[in-house]
């Protein structure tokens, strides 16, 4: 096995039947490890996984949760694989997810009720608001980097954490904090901005075909318009692109813009379906799992559809997890970790290059 | 109030200091490691666990665990320095792996060894070493020099690492890996080998800082007690401009920050505690922006070394 120089986009270049073959081995590689893991600490994995299976698919009310607890994963990591795709180290997900999240707790709970109290108005206005929010926010980095030669991964990392103690500047003394006072929350968002939940019984949400339909409208773009290549080539090749004629400042700022747009609009769909209310934690880590969601999908947006769809059910099967086996949920994050090291693993060695490239085995 | 601000000024830079010190070397050899919270989260649970199972042994107990602090953060920097140094995987995303490893793994085997009782497990500690005469010194006495014996260690590796990266051939050796590897390689010195030993040593450090969080901060672990302090580390270094007597005071500063957010209320102050909070990476953010002196990164940071691009 020769080691090339390592690009996460070199990956890429395959067609369709090697990158699903590295997916899966990618996948089945992290599985074992995480059984070994667990065999190591005394659980049974067999008894975990299948606990896990039943927890995400056993019945319509667990697959609907499965798909709630998908749409942030798809949303961040829709953010992230725009970004990569086109060269641009976004690791600032977390931090957009959370202004997203913040401007519509702040338009759902201050300004609201001086809109005419239709949702055909509010939750439009809401999630637009939102989205240019995260823009905005990811534009800092963009900024940052095209005046002053700022490394977007440590300014995306700092901002993140900016980003999270101004939430919880708003809501934990500030002036977004519940009227009660109790507690380090807001107020629950006016009715009238609720995004709907499609099948009732269950908390399936209109958010779920929005970020579904949004993966194919990116595909598109990536992969259809000349806008999409002009980013893509930034990504595969900044100096070839400006030759060409690309200029390099204005993608920069055009990919920051569109996947901290993305990221803002997951949070603020979180918000409105879900919770309804700005929280501390309120994002788990949403916006640094997806950087594993994104690999994992080969920064491919409708490929990441499946890939967020599968750490949702790793969530909601931790939960079963947790319940009948014992194991603590965070074994997702293990799990999450082993893979991304899979992917590192992977693209370096170019097994998979070696094995299913026609050039070099037949 | 000096005195108690003094005080909690230098036990809360201590830990930050320590991994501050360990990733200046990483960064000046060519490597960043964004996963420094990982390997302090994982650095203070083990050290944990090392002094629970000494704990027979009072005085050896709190030793033992910060010898299973330093070596596990070592063993995770020797993970990350195989898939970042000898794989040439891509450092950031090796970083955020750690880190995610760390959160799960050290919760998973917490909860199988010590239930979810919801009751953290005391453990042998540190404890506070007075000097004698000098803590006797009056006004500030009592606040520099009556301490637990690693915030004097790691206030004392300062000159040393400045030392080590100004005055030796070998320190010469690791800045020159992080500028340009090439030059120093075609000078017969092997990247390869001097980064990882740099990675090791930031890994070692980032453990012995967990290790001080569990073993001497408080006598517990909690899972995700970091908090975010890595990070906080991360921008040190950078507010420190890679060196690391600059480093030793973003720390004391940012140290302040977080003894200030403690007390300003008692001070009558009407600011927001979360301005403290976010200072550090406000103040990091105006240093790589330019507005608070120039910074300048090793060139060669966060590159993989390599024949292709050697």
């Amino acid at each position: 096995m020769k080691l090339k120089e390592i690009n996460i986009l070199s990956l890429l270049s395959d067609t369709w039947g090697p990158r699903i073959a590295t997916s899966v081995i990618i996948l089945v590689s992290a599985f074992v490890t995480n059984a070994i893991i667990m065999l190591l600490c005394h659980y049974n994995p067999l008894e975990a996984y299948q606990a896990a299976v039943n927890g995400a698919f056993g019945n319509s009310r667990k697959f609907g949760e499965t798909l709630v607890k998908s749409t942030p994963f798809l949303m961040a990591g829709l953010s992230v694989a725009m970004a990569f795709r086109c060269g641009i180290w976004n690791i600032g997900a977390e931090g957009q997810f959370l202004m997203g999240a913040l401007t519509a707790t702040w338009f759902g709970t201050k300004l609201a009720p001086f809109f005419p109290q239709s949702p055909w108005i509010a939750v439009p206005l809401c999630l637009g608001l939102a989205t240019l929010a995260g823009g905005i926010w990811g534009l800092i980095p963009a900024v940052l980097k095209v005046a002053r030669g700022v490394n977007e991964v440590i300014s995306t990392i700092m901002l993140n954490y900016v980003a999270l103690h101004l939430v919880s500047m708003m809501i934990d003394g500030g002036p977004l904090q519940e009227t009660a006072q109790r507690g380090p929350q807001s107020d629950r968002i006016v009715e009238w901005m609720f995004l709907p939940r499609i099948l009732p019984p269950h908390r399936v949400h209109l958010g779920i075909i929005i970020a579904v339909v949004l993966a194919i409208i990116l595909t598109f773009i990536l992969f259809r318009t000349a806008f999409g290549f002009q980013l893509r080539a930034v990504g595969e090749g900044a100096a070839a692109a400006e030759a060409a004629g690309i200029s390099i400042v204005h993608n920069t700022l055009r990919v920051f813009f569109i996947s901290g747009a993305i990221a803002g609009l997951g949070g603020a769909i979180e918000l409105t379906a879900l919770t309804r209310r700005l929280f501390l934690n309120f994002s788990p880590g949403y916006g640094y799992t997806a950087i594993a969601v994104a690999l994992l999908a080969k920064l491919n947006p409708v490929v990441t559809v499946a890939a967020a769809l599968l750490f949702g059910a790793l969530t909601t099967g931790s939960y079963s997890m947790q319940r009948e086996v014992g194991i603590s949920d965070k074994v997702t994050l293990v799990m999450q970790a082993t893979i991304l090291l899979f992917v590192i693993g992977y693209s370096s060695v170019q097994l998979f290059h070696d094995i299913f490239s026609h050039k070099k085995c037949l | 109030m000096f005195e108690d601000i003094l005080s909690a000024t230098i036990r809360g830079a201590t830990p930050l200091l320590l991994a501050a010190l360990g990733e200046v070397i990483s960064q000046r050899a060519g490597v960043l490691n964004i996963g420094i919270e990982g390997m302090m989260l994982i650095g203070a649970f083990f050290g944990m666990v090392g002094s629970f199972y000494a704990a027979d042994l009072v005085m050896i107990a709190p030793w033992f665990g910060l010898l299973m602090a330093g070596l596990s953060g070592l063993i995770a920097a020797a993970l990350f320095a195989l898939c970042a140094i000898r794989l040439r995987g891509d450092q950031v995303i090796i970083g955020t792996a750690m880190t995610l490893l760390a959160l799960g793994l050290t919760e998973v085997v917490y909860q199988r060894l010590f239930g979810i009782t919801g009751i953290a497990q005391g453990v042998p500690a540190f404890q506070q070493l007075e000097i004698p005469l000098l803590s006797q010194i009056p006004f500030f006495g009592r606040a520099l020099f009556s301490h637990n014996i690693l915030v004097y260690i790691a206030f004392l590796l300062v000159p040393c690492v400045y030392f080590f990266l100004y005055h030796t051939q070998q320190g010469l050796r690791v800045r020159a890996c992080g500028e340009h590897p090439r030059a120093i390689a075609s000078a017969g010195a092997n990247v390869f080998r001097l980064r990882t030993i740099c990675l090791l040593f930031a890994g070692a450090m980032a453990g012995i800082a967990g290790g001080y969080l569990s073993l001497a901060d408080v006598p517990y672990f909690t899972p995700g007690m970091t908090v975010g302090r890595g990070f906080i580390a991360l921008a040190i270094v950078i507010f420190g401009k890679w060196h690391p007597v600059k480093a030793c005071g973003a720390a004391l500063l940012f140290g302040l920050g977080s003894a200030l957010d403690a007390r300003f209320q008692a001070l009558g102050w009407d600011i927001p505690y979360q301005v403290f909070l976010m200072l550090p990476y406000v103040l990091c953010l105006a240093v790589l922006a330019g507005f608070v002196g120039r910074a300048e990164a090793p060139l060669a940071l966060g590159r993989p070394y390599g024949q292709s691009n050697a």
